[in-house]
């Protein structure tokens, strides 16, 4: 018996909407945070598996028991809404989730999230989106570190040009849903591309297009990169013209190109530097 | 339902029952100097007692850490919330530590809807064992001078109780400490409410705080020269001798940082300062808030002021 079965036999109330559940067959789960979203990596590959793919409303997690509600966020202006929602794409065979971290009651949320996917349309598989700051330059490759649940789902993966991540502290939610679904015997990946330190504050399309190909490959999305690959590319521009203009920036990303590290001060000056230039160039 | 099944509805885990009689149980968190949770911790230790529950993590906790090893998820800690219990004497003695104290919206002292759930689960397995009698420990912020011996300042659940831990050592009741006279104040966090929840449910409790400056409130390390105070106080409690030279070195070590900032304060300032150790309990003043300049950015606690404190 499911979770979700379990809840209601103990007369609880339920905190989801379920708007339709029709159309996918055991599909993959795709999990994104706007919350702590560095380089906006996850909240804008979920916005554009969703746009591209015409992603369904599918359900959504009632907000009241995990957030605050002490008043209203608002990010560039815009006022940002807590939402938590489900949307089902049938290309690709995909349920699609995204969602800011919850405040309060962190493992029911992560149930309730799992319940859900499970018990309403019977997901075969987790993967979670996030970033992790690294300290390389723009102009490498970006790595996709990898944390995965089960052994047999490290093993589907192999030949992707995924690599393992180790590390010991604390954990952020994806890892904790990763943990969640392993109790309840679904398998799951977490995706952690690199993202340039002084990116994390703005955009990395750089991340997006590694991971959105590796989905396009998993999933057979036949989805067009193009957009990323000249967003990149004007990125790349304006970055090469500050180097120009400033010989301090492009010592700094010289060094993180050949391999050397920086000390704390010149980290900070370059990702202002860089963050307020892109900004201005907006 | 029977209790066990009960029980682990409620997230209670007891591993083995042992055969208590009105046991006195002692509870402690962590707080400002983790001054109750060090004094709880070394009297569970220095008596060797032994765990026998807990109540489950996952409904009150973010987990605290992970482990992963070449991209397989070996696994999440928890912060912990166990029970022990030992004989001493003719006196049966639970503990219960709490390594965090479950609050909402990522505040570090206990507040809301799960610390009083917590301190209903403390309670309920004192109550399963026929505890009569829950003490608690915290911080006690005065103006106190750090080269003096920190006293032990306590809330009790009820009048009675007011003579009784009058003798104790080295302690005085809240409205003898000068900035009390009123004798009011509230102990935030769950040091606090667990002595509101014992009392509504007939349970006695009594808080002993030791004293801990004012300026050194906000600091992020340990005060064990107060938890030395508390201990002493537990000891005459279960009229026992105990050995407290594990703590020599930790004092020792914090010490020598707090003389460092001490070393730093202006003439006039530690002048003024100097003055607690001949008129003591004095009301703090501007003395604070200017001391705690001296103390180092890396030595201060990160998130809310206050804590388990009476303010």
């Amino acid at each position: 018996m499911n979770g979700i079965k379990k809840e209601a036999r103990r007369g609880e109330r339920l905190p989801v909407k379920i708007y339709r559940t029709s159309g996918l067959r055991n599909p993959s789960l795709i999990v994104g945070w706007q919350t702590q979203d560095a380089g906006k990596f996850s909240s804008r590959v979920i916005n554009f598996l969703i746009e591209k793919l015409g992603g369904q409303e599918a359900a959504k997690i009632q907000p009241e028991d995990f957030f605050s509600f002490g008043g209203v966020r608002f990010k560039e202006d815009l006022v940002q809404i807590q939402e938590s929602k489900f949307w089902a794409s049938e290309k690709g065979n995909l349920l699609i989730f995204k969602s800011d971290e919850p405040e309060f009651e962190h493992y029911r949320f992560l149930n309730s999230l799992l319940d859900v996917a499970e018990h309403y349309f019977q997901i075969k598989e987790l993967y979670t989106l996030s970033a992790t700051v690294s300290l390389i330059a723009h102009t490498h490759p970006r790595r996709i570190l990898t944390v995965f649940n089960q052994m047999g789902i490290k093993k589907r993966l192999e030949g992707y040009g995924l690599e393992s991540m180790t590390w010991q502290g604390p954990p952020a939610i994806s890892s904790y849903l990763l943990w969640v679904a392993r109790k309840k015997g679904i398998p799951g990946v977490s995706l952690w591309p690199e993202i340039p330190f002084y990116l994390a504050a703005g955009e990395d399309p750089g991340a997006m297009k590694a991971v959105l190909s590796f989905l396009d490959e998993r999933f057979n999305l036949h989805l067009e990169l193009r957009v990323l690959d000249e967003e990149m590319k004007r990125q790349g521009e304006e970055i090469s013209r500050l180097r120009g203009e400033n010989a301090d920036i492009d010592g700094s990303i010289r060094r993180l190109e050949n391999g050397l590290p920086l000390d704390e001060e010149e980290q900070l000056k370059l990702a202002k530097e860089v963050y307020e230039f892109l900004r201005r160039k907006k | 339902m029977r209790r066990g099944g009960l029980w682990k509805k409620m997230g209670i885990k007891l591993y083995r029952k042992p055969k208590l009689k009105h046991p006195l149980m002692f509870v402690g968190w962590p707080g400002i100097g983790n001054i109750g949770i060090i004094g709880v911790s070394t009297l569970k230790d220095i008596l060797g007692a032994v765990e026998f529950g807990e109540i489950e993590s996952l409904d009150f906790f973010y987990p605290k850490r992970v482990a992963i090893k070449n991209g397989l998820l070996e696994g999440l800690e928890f912060p912990s919330s166990k029970f022990y219990y030992q004989r001493v004497g003719e006196k049966d003695v639970l503990f219960f530590i709490g390594e965090e104290q479950p609050s909402e919206g990522g505040r570090m002292y206990g507040r809301g809807e799960k610390a009083y759930q917590m301190a209903n689960l403390v309670l309920e397995v004192g109550l399963r064992f026929g505890c009569k009698r829950i003490y608690t420990s915290g911080a006690c912020v005065s103006a106190i001078h750090h080269q003096m011996k920190p006293r032990v300042c306590a809330v009790v659940s009820s009048e009675n109780l007011v003579e009784e831990v009058k003798r104790y050592p080295n302690t005085i009741v809240m409205s003898e400490l000068a900035e009390r006279s009123e004798g009011e104040g509230i102990i935030t966090g769950l040091n606090g409410l667990l002595l509101g929840v014992a009392k509504s449910r007939g349970v006695e409790g009594v808080c002993l705080m030791g004293e801990i400056p004012d300026w050194l409130s906000g600091a992020s390390f340990p005060y064990p020269k107060a938890s030395r105070s508390v201990l002493e106080v537990f000891a005459k409690i279960l009229g026992i001798d105990i050995d407290l030279h594990s703590l020599d070195e930790p004092e020792r070590q914090i010490d020598e940082i707090v003389e460092s900032f001490y070393a730093r304060f202006p003439t006039e300032m530690k002048e003024e300062y100097d003055q607690r150790k001949s008129i003591i309990q004095t009301r703090s003043g501007t003395i604070t808030i200017q001391a705690q300049i001296y103390i180092d950015e890396r030595y201060k606690k990160g998130g809310e002021e206050g804590g388990e404190a009476p303010s």
